[in-house]
């Protein structure tokens, strides 16, 4: 666990430090900007983000980076087959000196939850996770317990083919509100991985530029971001195709939309925007709705489909 | 995007099916019809209702048994009505599956098919009009497909909607581009001397015009239908209406119920009538009948050359009419028809089954004691149907084995053929030839367009006995009963036969209605070979010949090709946006496809502007121009000024090439 520490210069506008945040992970993980920008979306939508590759591309990397510049509280928890759903919520413990059960809160209690591999742990434990991150608050022994805000789960875990694993049951991965994917580095940043000192020394030379309030104060200024007449018309209209191609078992649902809306106005304030335009619906379709969407049998794969409605889906 | 059917598509492909085969339902037996109707009825109320879809065994089910009820109902698949009535059912089968877009374009575009094989039945106006609003239903069906295909269902505010009436609107434009064409193709198109395919047959289910022999009660059918049986043109005056005998068949055989020509009557002409200043010239345009009457006013003198007279003179064609055939004929009123009438005639004209009607020949006898001169007697008993209790109505009892018995002596009310077959008996049981012709009577003079309209409704019977000296003279005994029968037709003579059809303005109507009918036939009808020469010739063509006229119909194709095609091409034009920034960039937009660098749909502004900015020397005005739009457009509402300043930019500015 890591003290929240500030930025020097808390002079600096939210805007412009959420630029510097921005910079600041993209020094850590080399290459990524894009996707160091949908995982700042997530992060102002209010959302959580499960980052899917292979090990060794830098998911957990960039997880940390995301959780040390958030600022605030943050805690990892690394998923292992025997993890138990105590072990990420807390548990009750009885204290014989005063008679009654103390709470002690487990991991989840953090702003930031950095849960590694989650694939790797059961099915129950994963739900016990996911349903916190669902409701933003624990019950233990029939008590409940509210999670702090900023609540910003980053999960990563492993393509699912790999042994050992338990996928994430589909109902429930739409919880997360991106998944995105890092794919290897090209060979200019390999070599500059190469060069460069261990990344993990990187990370800790890594401080925080928020604080809880810093951040809640964003997420409150995306949630203001204009969204025109003419951008509703083209969400509208992705997520109507999704509902009416024959390739797909079920269309987007409306918490779907909600979370496109939302997340594209997170997207435009990373830019200083104060509306949304096209671009960023376009950009931020694909970590959303592919996730969320099963093809049917025989039919093409959900991410295919969702390239061919964007290339099919006009703009005015 | 989507492959299936949206529900508004599948209820306009079957609103286009419906009507394009409810004109071969009428004609179609009722299984057929009821199969039809099912198959629309329930693929209807699975779109509206969410009926079970029919499984695979019941549309396979469908499919043969529709193919059983076709050859039940027929005895063949082959042939028109059968041949059609296999279409319309294998597409009512369809219908069943009718799930995807290909499926929905493969019933619409048949329903045109559908409807050009309706011509092989008829080509009435009324049937031309119904099949053009078909036409039209289906065009919007096969949009309102493409529709489906093209644009997930959300359509952005302000554009043209995608329903149903900008689909109507859309294919009437459609179908006003296809115009020309079509006008081009029917002036020019090669005619032949006879039909390509199979002759139209007009509809003549329950419709049978004149038959050949008479059966007391049977004209009767005849009155209540008023669909025309000819149109005459007269080259001069037209006589007046008591003259108007419209002459058919002539009956002379009789066996106490039916009056048939008998087997003397095919005779060919022996004395043709000559032409004096009293002749009528007319033209008639007779409608399908599958029969070979033609009808023409006493007596023809002149005649085409495809058509026979009978010494009676009847006219015979020497094909049965089966599509509006016009015929022109000069009749002569003047003439004495047979002034020696040989024995041999003398005893069919008086020939009587033995021991019928002895009342009337009780009565004949009793006549012939007081008048013995054949005239005075017949004035004797036209004065007794003019005074006695006789009255003239369609609506009477049938008759049994001494018809003219009972019909003179008992029942006394009738129509033209009771008066016509009792006076007919009479005559013969005084020993007066005498025989009966059928025909019209009368007709509507459509002032207006100078043409005699007569209906079947005016079909009527009179009656011809020879007289010494004077030969056949026509004897008209309804005349004497209902003189208003035949002053003003057979409507006027039934009082209060009550049908709502008979209201005076709705059968004033119906005339106006007929003008147009013959308008149709003269004009697009009857546009024969002979009158595409002289159209040709008018034009200064007539040296042609078919290839050449071929070669003309193809030019003349190709020049409206590109003509329809920029037509077109305005139509399909971006509807036009209720946003005015987003029509000031669509300038700029436009003024940079020209340069070739097009943005595509799916393509954000700032996606295309990279590509668009480096083409041009003036990219980073254009890039300016260009956020400026994007604030405009997706920011929060600007003020009127910078909108407006915004909007001059646009129309000012022009890429800069090298």
């Amino acid at each position: 666990m890591t003290e929240p520490s500030t930025l020097s210069g808390m002079a600096a506008s939210p805007l412009e430090r959420l630029q510097a945040a921005v910079d600041a992970v993209n020094g850590v993980v080399l290459g990524k900007p894009g996707a160091v920008r949908l995982a700042f979306s997530a992060l102002l939508a209010g959302g959580h983000l499960l980052i899917e590759d292979l090990p060794g591309v830098g998911k957990t990397t960039l997880a940390q980076a995301m959780a040390i510049v958030t600022g605030g509280s943050w805690h990892r928890i690394q998923f292992t087959s025997d993890l138990l759903p105590a072990d990420i919520l807390g548990v009750s413990v009885w204290r014989r000196i005063d008679e009654t059960f103390e709470f002690r809160p487990g991991p989840v209690f953090a702003n930031v939850v950095l849960a590694d591999e989650i694939n790797r742990a059961t099915p129950r434990t994963q739900s016990a996770l996911l349903e916190a991150m669902a409701e933003r608050q624990v019950s233990v022994d029939g008590v409940t317990h509210t999670l702090p805000r900023p609540f910003f789960v980053i999960a990563t875990q492993n393509p699912l083919d790999l042994v050992g694993t338990y996928p994430l049951p589909d109902s429930q991965l739409d919880r997360f509100l991106l998944r995105i994917s890092l794919g290897y580095p090209d060979a200019d940043e390999e070599r500059q991985l190469l060069r460069e000192p261990d990344r993990r020394d990187l990370l800790a030379d890594l401080a925080a530029v928020f604080d809880e309030d810093g951040i809640r104060a964003l997420m409150d200024q995306a949630s203001e971001v204009h969204l025109s007449d003419p951008v509703l018309d083209y969400l509208q209209a992705l997520v109507a195709a999704t509902r009416e191609h024959p390739a797909l078992r079920a269309g987007l649902s409306p918490r779907a939309t909600l979370a496109l809306a939302a997340t594209a106005r997170g997207h435009a304030l990373l830019d200083g925007r104060d509306h949304v335009v096209p671009d960023d619906v376009k950009q931020i379709f694909a970590p959303l709705a592919v996730h969320r969407l099963q093809s049917r049998a025989d039919a093409d794969p959900p991410d295919d489909v969702v390239e061919l409605i964007l290339q099919r889906t006009p703009i005015s | 995007m989507r492959t299936r059917l949206s529900k508004l598509s599948v209820l306009t492909v079957l609103a286009a099916f419906l009507v394009a085969v409810a004109p071969h339902l009428w004609a179609m037996p009722p299984t057929l019809w009821a199969f039809v109707a099912a198959a629309i009825a329930w693929r209807a109320g699975a779109e509206v209702a969410n009926w079970r879809p029919p499984g695979r065994l019941i549309r396979v089910g469908a499919t043969f048994l529709g193919l059983g009820l076709v050859i039940l109902q027929y005895g063949t698949l082959w042939g028109r009505r059968a041949a059609t009535a296999l279409l319309c059912v294998m597409l009512a089968s369809k219908l069943l599956e009718m799930y995807r877009l290909r499926d929905g374009r493969m019933v619409a575009a048949l329903a045109f098919f559908l409807v050009a094989t309706q011509f092989l039945f008829s080509q009435r106006l009324e049937l031309v009009l119904w099949l053009l609003a078909s036409c039209w239903l289906a065009t919007a069906a096969l949009l309102r497909i493409q529709r489906d295909e093209d644009a997930p269902r959300h359509v952005r505010p302000g554009h043209r909607a995608a329903g149903v009436p900008g689909m109507l609107r859309a294919g009437a434009g459609l179908l006003a581009f296809a115009l020309p064409f079509a006008l081009v193709l029917f002036a020019l198109f090669p005619r032949l001397g006879s039909p390509l395919w199979g002759l139209p047959e007009e509809a003549l289910d329950g419709r049978t015009g004149l038959s050949d022999e008479m059966s007391v009660g049977e004209i009767a059918s005849l009155f209540n239908d008023d669909s025309p049986a000819f149109r005459v043109t007269f080259d001069g005056t037209p006589p007046s209406r008591d003259q108007l005998y419209w002459r058919g068949p002539v009956l002379w055989d009789f066996d106490g119920r039916t009056w048939r020509r008998g087997f003397h009557a095919n005779r060919p002409i022996d004395r043709e009538p000559a032409i004096d200043d009293g002749a009528l010239r007319y033209t008639v345009q007779i409608e399908p009948t599958e029969r070979r009457w033609l009808f023409a006013l006493d007596y023809p003198a002149r005649w085409p050359d495809d058509v026979r007279v009978t010494s009676s003179f009847e006219l015979l064609s020497d094909e049965p009419l089966t599509t509006l055939t016009p015929y022109s004929v000069v009749s002569e009123p003047d003439f004495t028809d047979t002034p020696v009438l040989t024995p041999l005639l003398r005893r069919l004209a008086t020939e009587l089954p033995d021991g019928s009607n002895p009342r009337t020949r009780e009565h004949a006898l009793t006549l012939r004691r007081e008048h013995p001169d054949d005239a005075a007697l017949i004035d004797a008993v036209l004065r007794w149907f003019n005074e006695g209790p006789f009255f003239y109505s369609l609506e009477t009892a049938p008759l049994g084995r001494h018809g003219a018995d009972e019909f003179l002596f008992d029942l006394r009310t009738g129509y033209c053929e009771y008066y016509a077959s009792a006076f007919t008996v009479l005559m013969r049981h005084a020993g007066i030839p005498a025989r009966i012709v059928t025909g019209y009577q009368g007709g509507f003079w459509q002032a207006s367009d100078e043409y005699l309209l007569v209906r079947n409704s005016d079909a009527h019977a009179w009656v011809e006995v020879w007289l010494d000296g004077r030969g056949w003279v026509r004897v008209d005994p309804t005349a004497a009963v209902s003189p208003s029968r035949i002053r003003d037709g057979a409507r006027s003579a039934v009082p209060g036969a009550g049908r709502w059809l008979d209201a005076d303005w709705i059968f004033g109507l119906r005339n106006q209605y007929d003008r147009l009918q013959h308008l149709w036939n003269q004009w697009v009808l009857g546009f024969d070979a002979e009158r595409q020469q002289s159209m040709l010739r008018r034009l200064g063509l007539q040296a042609l010949g078919v290839t050449g006229q071929a070669a003309l119909m193809i030019a003349a194709v190709l020049l409206l090709g590109p003509l329809a095609w920029w037509l077109l091409g305005l139509m399909r034009r971006d509807p036009r946006s209720d946003d005015p920034a987003e029509r000031a960039w669509r300038r700029v937009e436009n003024r940079m496809r020209r340069r070739g660098v097009r943005r595509a749909p799916s393509e954000t502004v700032r996606e295309w502007l990279p590509r668009a900015a480096a083409a041009i020397r003036n990219g980073a005005e254009l890039e300016r121009l260009a956020a400026n739009y994007v604030r405009l457009r997706y920011g929060r509402p600007a003020s009127e000024p910078a909108l407006r300043r915004f909007i001059e930019r646009c129309r000012r500015w022009r890429p800069l090439i090298d």
